[in-house]
């Protein structure tokens, strides 16, 4: 993604022009190579809403994981992934892994509010979980990474976070004599690169998914599986609090990024594409699986409970031009944010523990 | 006096003839855009209707064919013209799934 982006015609410019011209209005704006003309009102019509069937219908669970054609799964492969995941030596420091931030200890994130990373110097945002990194569809709260495989890289080069320029890392695996043979079972052709590096560690993370929940056990027909107070909140999930208008589907986020009036300097996705308001304070929704175990909450890290979130979107956050449309006062009950926080726990399932790998020598 | 009128109204009913010559229309429905793909002729619009339930932002990043809608409210609708030959992505800032393609021809 170019990190310049020229704002050619803005809707405002094209609707004074338009004002009063009708069609010609837009004509009039004659410069660059794609010209915006005015935007009007149409008749959607009347929508009913959907029944709470098809509703619950949109949050089953999928039954495989995808798997992308680039870099398929093997179980040599995720093995391998796993060692590299939890390998220390993976830092300059020898001392953090993957696993240090991204600990299966405490919903695959770190428990604190913001990252630390070489030198336990703290890092600017949250370290986000890595459950369900299957289905993303961009990575990082920035969005500056497009697959799994480049992401894996990201936090092993950062200078900030474990500051091990790849070359480097390749010379130290080498020297580590039992990564050899397993790189060459996981990527007979390929051997050992720091592609293959990164495509093990993905593929890894790919097998990292939230287990069934009480939540999945109810949408798939068990009433009994969560309490009353859970079946209201997620009506108000998704319905007064338009939390799912962006927590969508089985696994809560459509990865949208959204300014949720946090008040953080943090231009979060706005680095990337300056020119586009929205995307100012901008950052990836996050889903909300194993969410219980997550806290504290937000890109920073500075909402230590469920109840402290709600609160957040029932106020709105700052009123700014970034701030989503979606982003408004909710005038929530005080029954109605007890219903959300007791939804959002049905979403926390046994995560069945996690075994450290003995590490090659 | 009456050649400038003659004028105007052929310039306007040539407009507005090509207003209403149905321009194809991109529908946003699900977040999801409803082609992936679609091909027009060089000066020609698209119709980007927000029939989703929840805001959009639609813009293009391709070089020299830049634009940004802004946030686009549901139940919205506007028109885009491309002028010149050549594929434009045109994405959702939003909705990182949101992608699609529109090639322009001569
Ligand atoms: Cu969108």
């Amino acid at each position: 993604m170019s990190g310049f982006f020229p704002r050619r015609s803005t809707m405002l410019a094209t609707a004074v022009a338009a004002a009063g011209f009708g069609a010609i209005g837009f004509a009039s704006i004659g410069l660059g190579a794609v010209v915006v003309g005015e935007t009007r009102r149409i008749d959607l019509g009347a929508k009913a809403a959907p029944g709470i069937d098809a509703v619950k219908a949109q949050y089953k669970r999928p039954a495989t994981i995808p798997f992308p054609k680039e870099n398929p799964y093997t179980p040599e492969k995720a093995a391998l992934g796993k060692k590299l995941y939890f390998d220390t030596r993976l830092s300059v420091s020898m001392a953090q892994s993957c696993a240090s931030c991204h600990s299966p200890g405490l919903g695959w994130g770190d428990g604190l509010a913001v990252g630390v990373g070489h030198g336990m110097a703290k890092l600017g945002r949250h370290s986000p979980t890595i459950v369900n990194a299957a289905w993303g569809a961009i990575f990082m709260w920035d969005g500056r990474l497009a697959t799994l495989e480049e992401q894996a890289l990201g936090p092993i080069q950062a200078a900030g976070e474990m500051n091990m320029p790849l070359e480097q890392l390749m010379e130290r695996l080498v020297s580590i004599g039992e990564y050899k043979p397993l790189f060459n079972a996981a990527f007979p052709d390929e051997g050992m690169s720091i592609k293959t590096l990164a495509k093990a560690i993905a593929t890894y993370e790919r097998t990292v998914v939230s287990e069934r929940a009480p939540f999945d056990a109810w949408i798939e027909g068990n009433e009994k599986a969560i309490s009353e107070e859970a079946k209201r909140g997620f009506a108000v999930f998704n319905g007064k609090a338009l939390c799912s208008a962006c927590h969508e589907g089985w696994n809560f986020t459509n990865d949208g990024f959204q300014d949720i009036g946090l008040p953080s300097k943090d231009v979060g996705r706005g680095e990337f594409v300056p020119g586009v308001v929205k995307m100012q304070h901008a950052f990836k929704t996050p889903g909300l699986r194993e969410i219980a175990r997550r806290s504290p909450f937000m890109h920073d890290g500075s909402l230590a409970t469920l109840e402290a979130v709600v609160e957040h979107y029932d106020r709105g956050g700052v009123d700014r031009p970034s701030r989503s449309d979606l982003m408004k006062p909710l005038g929530l009950t005080a029954q109605e944010k007890s219903d959300l926080v007791a939804f959002m726990k049905t979403l926390t399932s046994n995560l069945s523990p996690t075994a450290v790998p003995v590490l090659p020598r | 006096m009456h050649k400038t009128v003659l004028f105007a109204l052929v310039i306007l009913s040539g407009l507005s003839a090509g207003a209403l010559a149905a321009n194809q229309v991109i529908h946003q429905q699900g977040r999801v855009f409803s082609s992936e793909s679609v091909t027009i002729k060089k000066g020609e619009a698209l119709t980007f209707v927000n029939d989703d339930s929840i805001p959009h932002n639609l813009m293009s990043a391709t070089k020299g064919s830049e634009f940004n809608l802004g946030s686009q409210a549901p139940g919205m609708s506007t028109d885009v013209t491309f002028k010149e030959t050549g594929d434009v992505q045109v994405i959702c800032a939003i909705h990182p799934r949101m992608k699609m393609m529109v090639k322009v021809t001569d």
